[in-house]
C-alpha cells in the first residue's frame, strides 16, 4: 500500500479541525436541532438578524432532534457548553427543567398571542402548532371530521411512534384526552387500520407523500408548505370536533451560562416580530404573537381548539401511557 | 509443525491492535455504566414486553437467514453451472451493491415498488402491507441474498477440476454427483453464511426503524435505541444490550467452531463443471432472471425521480456533502483494511501452530463489534467523550473512529481466508526461502488482489452510508450525504431527497464498480 | 566425521515412529529411497525445521540445528508441492528471498541454468501456464541457485519425461559438485541412485 491515501487523510482530519475551531469575541452557543439550523431552516436568518444587533458571534450547535438536546444537557450537565437551548417542546418541559440546569428568561409574557396563554418563568415559547391529521383532498372529498371518524373509519393511517416523535406523543396525549379510559380498545380499533408506524416525522410524511396512506399524522401547518414552495393546494389538515393538541416550541437559557445578559437578549429576539416572522415560513410553525404578517394561506389554514394536558400531566403519566399502547396497538 | 512458526514483531502490533480494539468497546459500556452507576436492571427481565421483542428478535433473524440462504443457493448454482450466463460479472458487482446498499436508498426504493400505492401494489391484493414482518424480511433477504450469492458461488469455484472429472468419468448420476461433489464443499459454508446473516439481522436496526410499523416489531437493537434515546433510561438499555451481546456473541463462537475448517479450501477449480442438460440450464436460467429481477426492481424504481428535478435543487451542498462522505468513508478504509490483515496475524499464526482454541478466540475477539450493539458503542461513547472532548473539533475523528471499529469485521471477513489459503499453500515455503519482511508483505498483498478489492469497497461503502454514527458526532459544517437525505427531508424536500438517494445509489454503484474492475474470477 | 550428522534422532505420532541415525560428509550427495510411509519426507521436514523429533540431535557442522526456526537454517529445500507462488511470474519466483544477493552474477548463473533445463524460454511466464515438469525445474534451479549449503530435495523429477530427467539429474549433480553442496534427494526412481555419492534405502 502506498502511503499517499492516508496522508490525505489526515490532512483532511486536520482541516476539519482547524475549519471547525472556536472563532475569538463574545459567543453565544445556542443548541437546536439539526433542521432548524439547515441552510432552509431558520437559523441562519436569525444568526444574521441577531449579529448585526449583538455584535457577537452566535454559534449553534445543531443535534438529531428535541430529546437529543435534553440528553445532550443531561449528560454535560454543569459542563455544559450551551448559553441557550432552542427546539425542546412542551413534551420535554419537566424533563429539562428537572436537570436543575435552566434559568429565568425575563423576558415579558404579555405580548405573546392569548390562544397560547403562556405563564412559565424559565421557558420561553418560539413557535407552536397543532397535530392534525394531513390528507389529499383531490384523492379524499370527505375528510373525516373527528379523531373517533377517523378510529372508527377503515381510512389507511400513518402516525409516528410516540416514544420516538413528537407528533407519536402528541396523537397519544389526544387519545388520551378524547377516549381517557378507553384508549386501549381505541388504540386497537386505530391499529386495524394502521399502514405503519414509523420512527419519525419525515418517514410517515414522505410515505405519505408517496401515496402511502389516506391520513397522516403531522401539523396543522403542513399544508402552507405545499403552498408556498410548491405551489401545490391539494395537500389539507382535517379539522376535528374534539379539538387538537398543541405543539410548543420553547428555548430557555442556562444557569451555567458565561454571557447571561446575551442570552436574555436573545431570547427576547427570538419572540420579536423579526424573528417570528421568520420562523412559520422556514419551520412551518404558527408565530407566537399577534402581529406579524405572514403568507396569505396562514389564514386559510384551520384553527382548532386546543385541548390536551399541562406539562406536569403528561410527565406524570407518559410511562403508562406509552405501556398502554406498547400492548394495545397490535393488529389483531 | 507446532514450533516452527513464530510470530516476531508483527505479533506484538497485532496484539496492541487488537487491545484497541477490544478498548473502544469497553470504553463505551464504562460510558454508560459510569455514567448510571448501574450495570444493569434486573427488573427489565421481568416485562413481558422484553419477552416479546426478545421473540421477535430472534423469529424475524431466523427467517430473513433461512430465507437468504435457502434462496441464494440455487441462485449461486446458476451462476457456477452456466458460465455463459449474460451480465454474470454484472450481477456479481450488483450483488455486493445491494450487501451494501445505505438502507435508506433500499427502503425508498421498496416503498415506491411495493408500498400502498407502489408500482406492483395493484397485483399485491387489497390485504398487502409492506409494514411488519413482511417488510423486513423483505428488505434483509434484499441485502443479506446477494452476499450468500457471492460466498457461496466462490465456495463453489473452490470444487477441483479432479473431482468433477473422476464424479463424470465414473458415470455417476447427478444427485450422486452433487452429494459427493457438491454438498460436502457448501455445507459447512450454508451454515456459516446462515449464522453470520442471522447475527445481522438480529442486530438490524435500520430496517426495523423504518419498516417495523409499530410495538410489535421491534428488536433488541431498536429498543435499546429508544431506551437509551427517549427514555434516557440506561439500566435498562445495558440490561438489554447485555442480552443482545450474549446471544449474538454465543452463536458467534459456535460459528467459529463450525465454520473453521470450511476456509482451509487448498483448490481452485473453475471451468470444468458438467454441462448441464437442457431443463436443468431453463432452471438455472429462470432462477438467475428471477433474482436479477428482485434485485433491480427497487433500485430502478428510483429513476423517474431524475424526471423531476425541483427548481430548488442546489448541486452544490449535494457535491460537498458527497466529497464529506467520501473522505470521511476513505479516512475509514484505509485504517481498517490494514488493521484486518494486521489482526489476522496471530490467527493466522495459531491456525499454522494448529492451536484452533486460541485462533477461535482471537477471531471472536477480532470481529466482536458485529455482536455487540452498535447503538450502545456509539451512545457509549458519546455519553464519555461529551464532557471530555469538543466535538466541534474532535467529531470526525470519533466518526471515523467508530465506522472503522463497525466495518473492520467485514474486512476481516474478506481477506481472512484469502490468507489461510496463503499460508496453507505457502507457509513452508515462505519460511524456506527466508522472505525479508518487505517482500513477503508485496508478495501478500499482490496475492490477496480481488479479496483486498472487495475488503475495501464493503468498507468503504458502508461507511459512507452511516447515518447513525453521524447522527451523534457530526455537524452541520461537514454534513455527509446520507446525513442530507435525512435533513432534506426533515424539511419537506421529498425530491431533493429522492435525488439525493439516487445520487448516493449512483456513487455507490460506480464505486463498486471500479473496484470490481480486472478481479480475477468475478468473486 | 560428517558435516551432517542425525544422532538418534526420533520422531513419533500417534500411530507410527522413525529414527535417524547417520552422518553425511560435506559435499556428499546422498540419495533416499523407500516405500510410501518410510519417512523420506518427514526426515527432509525434520531437517530443515518443519517438524520437531521427540529426542535425539541434528547437527550441522557440530551445532545442533534443532534451536534455530526454518528461516535461520542453512538449508534451501523443494518441497512436493506449492514450490512456486501462483499469483506472481516465474522469474520473480526465481528471485524470492534472495535480497542483496540478487547480483548480476547471479542473474548470469539463472540464465545459465534456465537455458540447461531447458526453461530458459519460460522465464516471463506465470506458474500456471507451465505443465507439471517445467515447473519442477523452476523449483529446482531456485532451490540449488540459492546460497544455502544444505540442499533438500523432495521428489524433483516428478512429472518430467525420461530425457528430461536425465538431463536435470545430471544438472543438479553438477551444479551441486560446483557449489559444494551437500544433498539429501528424496527419490523413487532407483535410476537416481546413479547421482549419489552414497544411498540409503529407508524403513527396511
Amino acid at each position: 500500500m502506498n502511503n499517499a491515501p492516508a496522508l490525505l487523510n489526515l490532512a483532511v482530519l486536520s482541516l476539519f479541525a482547524v475549519l471547525a475551531a472556536p472563532l475569538p469575541a463574545a459567543e453565544l452557543t445556542v443548541y437546536t436541532y439539526d433542521s432548524f439550523v439547515s441552510e432552509w431552516g431558520p437559523g441562519p436568518q436569525l444568526e444574521k438578524a441577531f449579529e448585526t444587533q449583538c455584535a457577537c458571534d452566535l454559534r449553534f450547535v445543531g443535534v438529531e432532534d428535541g430529546v437529543s438536546i435534553l440528553n445532550r444537557l443531561r449528560i454535560e450537565g454543569e459542563q455544559t457548553r450551551a448559553d441557550v437551548i432552542l427546539g425542546i417542546d412542551d413534551g420535554l418541559l419537566v424533563e429539562t427543567r428537572a436537570t436543575g440546569l435552566i434559568a429565568a428568561h425575563e423576558v415579558p409574557l404579555d405580548g405573546l398571542s392569548k390562544t397560547l396563554d403562556w405563564q412559565d418563568a424559565d421557558f420561553l415559547p418560539v413557535d407552536y402548532g397543532y397535530f392534525a391529521f394531513v390528507y389529499d383532498s383531490s384523492r379524499i372529498k370527505a375528510p373525516v371530521t373527528s379523531l373517533k371518524a377517523l378510529v372508527a373509519s377503515d381510512a389507511k393511517v400513518i402516525y409516528e411512534d410516540p416514544r420516538t416523535s413528537t407528533p407519536g406523543q402528541g396523537l397519544m396525549l389526544w387519545m388520551k384526552a378524547v377516549y381517557g379510559d378507553q384508549a386501549t380498545a381505541a388504540w386497537k380499533q386505530l391499529a386495524q387500520h394502521t399502514v405503519t408506524v414509523t420512527k419519525g416525522w419525515w418517514e410517515a410524511y414522505s410515505m405519505f407523500l408517496e401515496g402511502g396512506a389516506d391520513y397522516v399524522l403531522s401539523y396543522s401547518t403542513s399544508p402552507a408548505y405545499h403552498v408556498v414552495t410548491e405551489s401545490k393546494d391539494q395537500y389539507r389538515a382535517a379539522l376535528f370536533s374534539e379539538g387538537h393538541v398543541a405543539q410548543v416550541e420553547l428555548a430557555a437559557r442556562l444557569k451555567t451560562s458565561q454571557q447571561p445578559a446575551l442570552a436574555q437578549q436573545f431570547l427576547a429576539f427570538l419572540v420579536s416580530p423579526e424573528a417570528q416572522a421568520v420562523i412559520p415560513v422556514t419551520n412551518w410553525m404558527l408565530p407566537v404573537i399577534d402581529a406579524v404578517t405572514l403568507p396569505p394561506v396562514f389564514s386559510q389554514l384551520i384553527e382548532p381548539a386546543r385541548i390536551g394536558f399541562t406539562p406536569e400531566a403528561v410527565a406524570g403519566s407518559r410511562q403508562d401511557w406509552i405501556a398502554e399502547w406498547r400492548s394495545a396497538a397490535v393488529k389483531d | 509443525m507446532p514450533s516452527s512458526y513464530r510470530g516476531g514483531a508483527g505479533r506484538v502490533l497485532a496484539l496492541a491492535g487488537l487491545s484497541g480494539l477490544v478498548a473502544v468497546t469497553g470504553v463505551a459500556f464504562y460510558g454508560l455504566i459510569g455514567f448510571s452507576g448501574q450495570v444493569a436492571d434486573p427488573g427489565t427481565l421481568q416485562d413481558p414486553y422484553f419477552y416479546g421483542i426478545l421473540g421477535f428478535s430472534l423469529k424475524q433473524a431466523a427467517l430473513s437467514a433461512g430465507l437468504s440462504v435457502l434462496l441464494g443457493y440455487p441462485v449461486a448454482r446458476a451462476l457456477y453451472y452456466l458460465p455463459g450466463l449474460w451480465f454474470r460479472r454484472t450481477f456479481l458487482t450488483l450483488c455486493l451493491l445491494c450487501f451494501v446498499l445505505p438502507t435508506l436508498v433500499l427502503i425508498t426504493g421498496l416503498v415506491l415498488l411495493l408500498g400502498h400505492s407502489g408500482r406492483l401494489a395493484p397485483l399485491l391484493g387489497a390485504d398487502w402491507n409492506l409494514y411488519g414482518l413482511k417488510g423486513i424480511l423483505l428488505a434483509h433477504v434484499f441485502l443479506n441474498l446477494p452476499f450468500v450469492v457471492r460466498a457461496l458461488y466462490l465456495q463453489l469455484l473452490h470444487i477441483p477440476d479432479t473431482a468433477w472429472r473422476l464424479a463424470l468419468q465414473l458415470g455417476l448420476p447427478a444427485l450422486t454427483r452433487w452429494r459427493l461433489v457438491e454438498w460436502p464443499m457448501v455445507r459447512g459454508r450454508l451454515l456459516v453464511l446462515g449464522g453470520f446473516v442471522f447475527v445481522l439481522c438480529f442486530n438490524s436496526f435500520a430496517v426495523v426503524l423504518a419498516l417495523g410499523g409499530g410495538p410489535q416489531a421491534t428488536t433488541l437493537e431498536l429498543a435499546v435505541y429508544q431506551a437509551l434515546k427517549y427514555d434516557f433510561n440506561l439500566p435498562e438499555a445495558l440490561t438489554l444490550a447485555w442480552v443482545q451481546f450474549a446471544i449474538a456473541g454465543t452463536l458467534f463462537v459456535l460459528l467459529g467452531r463450525l465454520g473453521g475448517s470450511s476456509w482451509l479450501v487448498l483448490e481452485q477449480g473453475g471451468d470444468r463443471v458438467p454441462v448441464p442438460g437442457r431443463w436443468s440450464r431453463l432452471g438455472h436460467g429462470g432462477v438467475y432472471l428471477l433474482c436479477a429481477l428482485f434485485l433491480l426492481l427497487p433500485l430502478l424504481v428510483l429513476l423517474p425521480a431524475l424526471a423531476d428535478i425541483p427548481a430548488s435543487l442546489r448541486l452544490a451542498p449535494l457535491l460537498q456533502a458527497l466529497l464529506n462522505s467520501f473522505l470521511l468513508a476513505l479516512a475509514c478504509v484505509i485504517p481498517a483494511t490494514l488493521l484486518a490483515w494486521l489482526l489476522l496475524w496471530p490467527q493466522r499464526l495459531a491456525q499454522l501452530q494448529q492451536r484452533p482454541r486460541r485462533r477461535q478466540l482471537l477471531e471472536w475477539l477480532s470481529t466482536h463489534t458485529l455482536a455487540a450493539p452498535a447503538m450502545v458503542l456509539s451512545v457509549g461513547w458519546y455519553v464519555f467523550v461529551l464532557p471530555r472532548l469538543d466535538l466541534a473539533q474532535w467529531g470526525p475523528v470519533l466518526v471515523v473512529l467508530l465506522n472503522l471499529v463497525l466495518t473492520l469485521p467485514f474486512a476481516l471477513q474478506q481477506l481472512r481466508p484469502r490468507l489461510l489459503q496463503f499460508d496453507a499453500q505457502y507457509a513452508p515455503l515462505c519460511a524456506g526461502l527466508k522472505l525479508a519482511w518487505p517482500e513477503r508483505l508485496a508478495l501478500e498483498w499482490r496475492w490477496l488482489g480481488g479479496s483486498l478489492r472487495a475488503a475495501f469497497a464493503l468498507v468503504l461503502l458502508l461507511a459512507m452510508g452511516d447515518v447513525a454514527v453521524f447522527a451523534l458526532f457530526g455537524n452541520e459544517a461537514w454534513t455527509t450525504l446520507p446525513w442530507l437525505i435525512y435533513r432534506y427531508a426533515a424539511t419537506y424536500r421529498m425530491q431533493e431527497a429522492a435525488l439525493a438517494s439516487l445520487l448516493l445509489l449512483v456513487v455507490c454503484g460506480v464505486l463498486v464498480w471500479l473496484l470490481e474492475q480486472g478481479r480475477d474470477g468475478g468473486a | 566425521m560428517g558435516v551432517l550428522e542425525l544422532d538418534r534422532v526420533r520422531i513419533a505420532r500417534e500411530d507410527w515412529a522413525l529414527e535417524y541415525d547417520f552422518q553425511l560428509e560435506s559435499g556428499a550427495i546422498l540419495t533416499l529411497q523407500g516405500r510410501s510411509g518410510a519417512g523420506k519426507t518427514t526426515l527432509l521436514l525434520l531437517v530443515a525445521g518443519f517438524e520437531a523429533p521427540d529426542s535425539g540431535d541434528i547437527r550441522w557442522q557440530g551445532h545442533s540445528l534443532l534451536p534455530l526456526p526454518v528461516a535461520q537454517r542453512p538449508v534451501s529445500m523443494l518441497f512436493q508441492d506449492h514450490n512456486l507462488f501462483e499469483h506472481i511470474s516465474v522469474w520473480r519466483n526465481l528471485g524470492l528471498g534472495m535480497g542483496r544477493q540478487r547480483t548480476r552474477s547471479w542473474e548470469q548463473a539463472v540464465r545459465d541454468g534456465a537455458e540447461a533445463l531447458g526453461i530458459g524460454t519460460l522465464l516471463g511466464r506465470m506458474p500456471a501456464t507451465l505443465s507439471g515438469g517445467q515447473r519442477q525445474r523452476v523449483a529446482l534451479l531456485r532451490t540449488l541457485l540459492r546460497p544455502e549449503p544444505l540442499v533438500l530435495l523432495d521428489e524433483p523429477f516428478v512429472g518430467m519425461d525420461p530425457q528430461t530427467h536425465a538431463l536435470a539429474g545430471e544438472w543438479v549433480r553438477a551444479r551441486a559438485k560446483a557449489g559444494g553442496k551437500t544433498v539429501l534427494l528424496v527419490t523413487h526412481h532407483a535410476q537416481d541412485r546413479a547421482l549419489g555419492d552414497r544411498n540409503r534405502v529407508l524403513g527396511v
